[in-house]
């Protein structure tokens, strides 16, 4: 195998592009949870995200309309973790778990509803990408980082406002304390419950827009299970990332890279199984979390349910 | 003073009202979730009141039903069992599906392995059960480590572990294993000694329902009666105050983790022979180990609870699968229709735990 092939633009270019859904559900989960919420039902949200935001895509023909609709359906499901962990202080594990089986589900049947049986997968247009002018044409890596699509863009644009939102504005300093020490913050006249719940349903929706990403950028079609991890990987960034909004970017992108790159050796090794291909993104996750639990230091108050009255 | 009178003795009216109180709460519950459910039906095209009708008729109304239950029933308590056992140690097992798989794997290899091996039937049904426990074990066994050793959230390990096993029985099932007569994702069979007897003849349904309510009583024994099921119950309990109490934190969790794959096992290598005629195929688990973890979670953990909920959701398991086929309510229906009925009846329980059911009276 030549080392030219690792390399390669288009590898790269793929590889930026699958990025960019890992890295979106990772910023929304990461708002959520320095608020103090664990949300493991990210997996399952991004299958709504894509499954109603293609449907809507399918019958409107509008990728704007796709997006706005995967992320108000997500926001819900949002919510309703939110009324479950906030409200009821309820197992947010628990709870989170539910919802993502509940999620896994939804889509599907919304799916067999809309459509019924069909022999040929209805299919969107997808997202065109916007090559932006001379910088496109900058030798090699021109087409790799600026011919992509609007979705790319934006996804990394996310990251440095993001983290100025968090680090250095009133605002995100007060989200910061709801998941470091909620009853500091509550002292001091911060509402938590309100900023949670505008955090689970806000970081809902950035993840319903990242599961969209997959239909509406790569795949044109819905297929159970279209998620495949990539949920669960997105979770784990924002370990890896240490719940700063920079640091998965470099996960991100090498799970990516890893996704796009078994795609390549199983066109080129076809004597191998492409199962064995296939496993390597999961296995290759694994074995980058054993490097990254060692330093893991969470959110002081994650997974805390708040009681005001209850004495401190 | 003596011991006796330290004892305080429950009259028995309060314990009729502690059930009945169960009771109400659970009926509203289960009652609140089949009318959020209709709406699915109703958006499916299907009659509602047909729709119900037909899911206690199908999996009560006929032998055969009840066999499809028994047997629905058999890997979701078994899934439910691993799920439970794990968070009674302090673990979440979201791995369900994938020990399914790999304990079906080891249970048809050592199936293919015993082919021309002269040893009576029962014995082999025994071993190939047995290489199923062990299978699934092992397969857990390495998120244990990994949890034990490194510190690996266990959630994540076993969700990607998920991905491969379905990897690897793919590549099994249509490549060295392949039978090229059934077609696409599915292997030869094992010897037919090997196949589990029935348990009621002509209703379709086989012996694995024992091992499962003997696993119950197991794993019951296990946390109960046993020192490991102590130690492993204080480290879910409490992890910080077992340490200081001498119980081996590491060793406790990758046990737990191993047994509770182990039993996910076990439900893979009775599939392969009761229900799939000793075949390994792609889609032998319809998503039990999600569901696993519902059930766990609305049986609060408990074996002997875990008992009543799984055959609850297996007659809803076998009435959607008859609607499939009748109203063509798609098979993710499933998923949906059992997460609604987890998420409402914690929301019913969890206003209750809050006080505001206020015409339940007091949380006992």
């Amino acid at each position: 195998m030549s080392f030219e092939l690792l390399v390669d633009p288009s590898l790269l270019q793929l590889a930026l592009l699958m990025s960019t859904p890992l890295l979106l559900a990772a910023l929304g989960e990461l708002i959520i949870e320095r608020s103090g919420i664990l949300n493991v039902a990210i997996e399952g949200m991004m299958s709504v995200g894509a499954g109603v935001g293609f449907l809507v895509a399918f019958f409107t023909e509008d990728h704007l309309l796709g997006s706005l609709a995967a992320m108000a359906a997500v926001a819900l499901m949002g919510w309703l973790l939110g009324y479950y962990g906030i409200t009821l202080r309820a197992n947010q594990l628990i709870i989170g778990l539910g919802l993502f089986i509940f999620g896994l589900g939804l889509p599907s049947l919304l799916y067999r509803i809309a459509f019924g049986p069909q022999m040929v997968a209805p299919r969107i247009d997808l997202m065109p990408s916007l090559a932006i002018p001379f910088l496109s044409e900058i030798p090699y890596i021109g087409p790799v980082l600026f011919d992509q699509p609007l979705l790319v863009y934006l996804t990394y644009l996310l990251v440095p406002v993001l983290s100025f939102f968090l680090f250095r504005t009133p605002l995100g300093l007060q989200l910061r304390a709801c998941g470091e020490n909620p009853r500091a913050a509550d002292t001091l006249g911060v509402n938590i419950i309100a900023t949670r719940y505008a955090c689970v349903i806000i970081g809902a929706a950035i993840i319903g827009l990242a599961g969209y990403f997959i239909p509406a950028i790569v795949t044109a079609t819905y297929t159970d299970n279209i998620i495949g991890g990539r949920g669960w990987i997105a979770l784990q960034l924002v370990i890896f990332g240490r719940w700063l909004p920079g640091a998965s970017i470099s996960g991100a992108l090498l799970f990516a890279y890893i996704e796009a790159l078994q795609y390549r050796l199983a066109l080129i090794a076809k004597s191998v199984p492409p199962q064995l291909f296939q496993t390597l993104p999961y296995i290759v996750a694994i074995l980058v979390m054993i490097q990254v639990y060692q330093r893991a230091e969470k959110p002081a108050a994650l997974m805390q349910p708040y009681n005001r009255e209850a004495r401190g | 003073m003596s011991q006796a009178t330290l004892v305080r003795r429950v009259p028995i009216q309060k314990i009729a009202k502690s059930l009945l109180r169960g009771l109400v709460l659970y009926g509203i519950s289960i009652v609140v979730a089949l009318l959020v459910n209709s709406l699915f039906i109703a958006a499916s095209g299907g009659n509602i009141i047909d729709a119900y009708s037909k899911i206690f008729s199908s999996s009560f109304g006929s032998w055969i039903g009840f066999g499809q239950t028994l047997n629905k029933w058999t890997p979701l308590l078994l899934g439910a069992l691993a799920v439970a056992l794990g968070n009674r140690g302090g673990v979440y097992n979201i791995g369900v599906d994938g020990q399914i798989y790999i304990g079906a794997v080891f249970a048809t290899g050592l199936g293919f392995l015993l082919a021309d091996v002269p040893i009576p039937a029962p014995l082999i049904v025994f071993l190939v059960l047995l290489a199923g426990f062990i299978g699934g074990g092992m397969y857990a066994g390495i998120a244990g480590y990994l949890r034990a050793v490194y510190n690996v959230n266990e959630i994540f390990t076993t969700v990607m572990m998920n991905f491969v096993a379905v990897f690897i029985v793919e590549y099994l099932a249509t490549g060295p294993w392949n039978d090229p007569i059934a077609g696409e994702a599915i292997t030869l069979p094992i010897i037919s000694s090997a196949h589990l007897p029935s348990l009621i003849p002509r209703t379709g349904s086989h012996l694995g329902i024992l091992f499962a309510l003997l696993m119950v009583f197991g794993i019951w024994f296990l946390l109960n009666k046993t020192r490991l099921g102590f130690h492993i119950r204080a480290v879910g309990d409490n992890p910080v105050a077992s340490e200081v109490g001498g119980v081996n934190i590491r060793t406790s969790i990758f046990l737990t983790l191993a047994l509770s794959g182990a039993i996910a096992g076990l439900a893979g290598a009775v599939e392969v022979i009761g229900v799939h005629g000793g075949r390994l195929i792609l889609g032998l688990t319809p998503n039990y180990g999600s569901l696993a973890i519902l059930i766990s979670a609305v049986g609060m953990a408990s074996p002997t609870i875990i008992l009543g909920w799984s055959a609850f959701f297996a007659v809803f398991f076998v009435g959607s699968d008859s609607l499939q086929r009748s109203i063509s309510f798609p098979a993710a229906g499933v998923l949906v229709f059992q997460a609604v009925m987890f998420l409402i009846i914690m929301w019913i329980r969890l206003l209750h735990e809050r006080g505001s059911l206020a015409f339940l009276g007091e949380k006992s």
